[in-house]
């Protein structure tokens, strides 16, 4: 829409600075040609009074155009132009015109006419084209409006129903996704998987992503309408304890977990916005590491940083990283909304937050703390 | 008092060349009622600067002929050709300088009321 209306108004721009050129040098060459009109019968007028034999001979003196007669040598000899202006002076704002006298009438070889450019049909010529570059610009705005509303419809519908049907299903799944973790936990309080073990961890750890999902997708939909509540959030607490609910998660990839936690770090924050930029912090670090890779957490007063050793992001791809349902490895489950939800707090809250990557090396997530 | 003294001499001058004029070409030109007025526009049309119509009628003067002179050549079928002049070069050229600033036009023009 920008691009239309920018594109436009340059076009316009363009074409109304070529009519009003044109439209101007037009202007002016008609007031040009009253000039030459003016010359021509001043010439005639010249011819009688130097075959006069008055004794005043009355020089034609004109309201709005001034002239003035000059010998061979270009001295001034008489006119309405004061004598002290140069032949070839030339005033700001006036037109002028030389015309030859043959034969020397008075003696005078050139006359010289002036008269001040008549700005008043410039002007108007200027307030037209304003007047119509606004009613293009109002007419093309509204048409643009309609086009692109026309044009984005299709893609807008896809996004509403996706957002429905994220709506719907995470309105189903909260149940039942609760229920699977509860009855884990127990299973797990009571020690009654031992032959299963495996098998337990496995469910414990899609039922932890799928809640994770969950909150996620609840987060978003319900961002606009939900009241946070700031309060002192101990993070280094938070993140050593959802560090803690992400181990089994971690230990299925067999990563080697590094805290670099230093104690009592604490923020004026609302607590599920915390909770949403470290759980996704260490599930993204944990989803995209590489089996038997490493996990770092370094939280300090000035910042938070999630290192990890997985696949990497390409820098052309790191500009979409943060958009909603971006994602740049499909090989990983995911709605592609986990740094989206990361960005939205930062910017909540001020934070800088700055992803440095390297394809295949990993990934250094920082989060720094407003001053 | 020195402008004064100086205005004088001026003035002086000029009187003794118009008095110069007037006896050595006006008197005759009147008796003979030659238009001293329009022979002068005729000049002026041809060399338009005063300097030049100095230059043509002291050439003319000095040795009138009929290409230099003024007058359309026709005019030497019914008038004579006037005999050359027997002035010094000074006493000429003071006495064309005077006949110049006595029928120059510059001095007749004026503006009129404005029109338009």
């Amino acid at each position: 829409m920008v691009i239309y209306l920018l594109s436009t108004l340059v076009l316009f721009s363009l074409a109304s600075w070529i009519f009003y050129t044109s439209s101007k040098h037009h202007l002016l060459d008609k007031q040009n040609e009253v000039l030459k009109y003016e010359a021509e019968s001043l010439k005639s007028k010249f011819r009688a009074l130097h075959q006069s034999t008055d004794d005043k001979l009355y020089y034609p003196n004109h309201k709005e155009i001034k002239s003035a007669i000059y010998n061979r040598d270009k001295k001034y000899i008489f006119g309405t132009i004061k004598s002290t202006q140069r032949f070839e002076e030339r005033k700001e704002n006036s037109l002028y015109y030389i015309t030859k006298i043959e034969p020397y009438y008075l003696g005078a070889a050139y006359l010289l006419v002036a008269t001040d450019i008549n700005y008043i049909p410039i002007k108007n010529l200027q307030k037209n084209i304003l007047i119509f570059m606004l009613a293009a610009g109002i007419f093309f705005t509204i048409l643009g409006y309609y086009l692109g509303r026309l044009f984005v419809s299709p893609m807008r519908e896809s996004l509403e129903k996706m957002n429905h049907f994220i709506q719907d299903t995470t309105h189903e799944l909260n149940t039942p996704i609760s229920t699977i973790l509860t009855n884990v936990e127990m299973i797990e309080a009571l020690d009654k998987h031992k032959e299963n073990r495996d098998e337990f961890k496995r469910i414990e750890i899609a039922s932890k992503t799928l809640s994770r999902i969950y909150d996620d997708l609840t987060y978003l939909n319900l961002n606009h309408q939900y009241h946070r509540q700031i309060v002192t959030v101990n993070m280094s607490n938070l993140v050593e304890e959802r560090m803690a609910y992400f181990t089994s998660m971690a230990e299925g990839k067999k990563l080697k977990i590094v805290l670099n936690v230093l104690p009592n770090i604490t923020l004026q924050i609302d607590k599920n916005d915390a909770l949403r930029l470290v759980d996704n912090l260490i599930s993204n670090a944990i989803k995209y590491n590489k089996h038997e890779g490493t996990l770092k957490i370094i939280l300090t007063k000035e910042h938070l940083v999630v290192l990890d050793t997985g696949i990497g992001i390409a820098l052309n791809d790191l500009q979409y990283i943060m958009q909603r349902f971006e994602r740049i490895n499909k090989s990983e489950g995911g709605f592609g909304i986990g740094l989206h939800i990361v960005n939205q707090v930062c910017e909540n809250y001020r934070f800088d937050f700055e992803i440095k990557s390297i394809i295949d090396e990993g990934t250094e997530v920082y989060i720094v703390w407003k001053k | 008092m020195e402008k004064i003294v100086l205005f004088c001499i001026f003035s002086i001058g000029v009187f003794a060349d118009f008095n110069q004029l007037e006896r050595h070409c006006l008197s005759c030109h009147k008796a003979q009622q030659i238009p001293s007025n329009l022979i002068y526009r005729r000049y002026l049309m041809k060399y338009s600067t005063t300097k030049q119509i100095e230059d043509a009628m002291f050439n003319y003067l000095k040795n009138p002929k009929k290409e230099r002179s003024i007058l359309p050549a026709q005019f030497f079928l019914k008038f004579p050709m006037k005999k050359a002049l027997q002035l010094n070069d000074v006493e000429l050229q003071q006495s064309i300088k005077a006949y110049v600033e006595q029928f120059d036009v510059k001095k007749k023009l004026i503006l009129e009321n404005s029109s338009h």
